[in-house]
């Protein structure tokens, strides 16, 4: 990060190689649309750029200050939507044979896939950030500018939001 | 603990014990130990499977996000250039201009301060310094 901040584009290049799929992954995880989460993780690694003078390591790890800034992106690009689109994720790619245990599993992704979409941005990031991307408890809340108690509640709802949603799909078979 | 806590936490922060906050751990693995607490992790664990499966970001997806990333990064226009005289005229540029200046200054003062003595140039005067020199550096006695 010295040498980026140096405004070396090689030293940026190589971060953007390793840290780019996982600003992309956590942006596909909220807003579930890979172009948006394209463009949103395009619009972070600016950020990084620009203000890479302002990252300070005894404050936040890299990643940790990756995730604030795709998260912020994501959260802003959501709130300026006037409305949010009804989901149309959960079809999971179907290549090829699969074994039955590869057909169950494919099932459960898209259903769960249709409950996340129930959920709220801030929930769903939470979710990623914790489950997707294994950060702790304290370094979710961290990237997401929460208390550790606010983060615990906030995950704590967003599980169990996505267990009522699982639920109502499978005994009404349709969207949430 | 109680169990209606531990069933708590684990709707929370889901089946692997080691990922609940710190001070909950020790009790939290008590009753883990038991039929009724592993039934509670096993019922989350699957959950928590379910939701750490990520999106599949393709390398060709990364390689073109990173090179537009580049791209936008070449549009911005390049900050202002200074011009050759302004650039000349910082302190860094100025130091060995006003070292030799001074240099120069010095050298003036001291060719106009000093008085100008006027060397004798008589064969006669040359020689008899030349021998007063061997006669001081050979025959002196040391």
């Amino acid at each position: 990060m010295a040498e980026v901040s140096a405004q070396r584009q090689h030293a940026f290049r190589v971060l953007m190689r390793r840290h780019m799929p996982r600003a992309l992954r956590v942006a596909e995880r909220i807003v579930r649309d890979p172009a948006e989460a394209d463009d949103i993780g395009q619009e972070a690694f600016m950020r990084v750029w620009t203000h890479a003078a302002s990252f300070d390591p005894q404050v936040a790890k890299f990643t940790t200050w990756l995730y604030r800034i795709v998260l912020n992106l994501t959260f802003d690009r959501t709130r300026r939507r006037t409305f949010q689109p009804l989901e149309d994720a959960g079809d999971v790619p179907d290549s090829g044979p699969h074994a039955v245990e590869r057909l169950i599993a494919d099932e459960e992704l898209r259903l769960l896939n249709r409950a996340m979409a129930g959920l709220s941005d801030r929930q769903r990031g939470a979710i990623a950030l914790f489950h997707m991307e294994g950060l702790s408890g304290e370094e979710a809340a961290n990237a997401m500018n929460l208390s550790a108690k606010a983060f615990e509640s906030l995950l704590g709802r967003a599980r169990t939001a996505l267990k009522a949603n699982v639920q109502k799909i499978q005994q009404t078979g349709s969207h949430v | 603990m109680t169990p209606e806590q531990f069933r708590q936490l684990a709707e929370t922060w889901g089946g692997d014990v080691e990922r609940w906050p710190a001070p909950t751990r020790e009790a939290a693995r008590r009753i883990a130990a038991t039929a009724e607490g592993a039934a509670v992790l096993d019922q989350q664990s699957r959950l928590d499977r379910l939701l750490a499966v990520a999106p599949e970001i393709e390398a060709a997806r990364v390689d073109r996000s990173s090179f537009l990333v580049l791209q936008r990064l070449a549009a911005i226009p390049q900050q202002h250039r200074p011009a050759l005289h302004q650039r000349l005229l910082r302190w860094p540029a100025l130091v060995p201009a006003a070292s030799l200046a001074c240099s120069v200054m010095v050298g003036v003062w001291l060719a106009g301060a000093l008085p100008y003595v006027h060397s004798p140039s008589d064969p006669l005067s040359v020689m008899s310094g030349v021998f007063d020199v061997y006669a001081m550096g050979f025959g002196s006695v040391q």
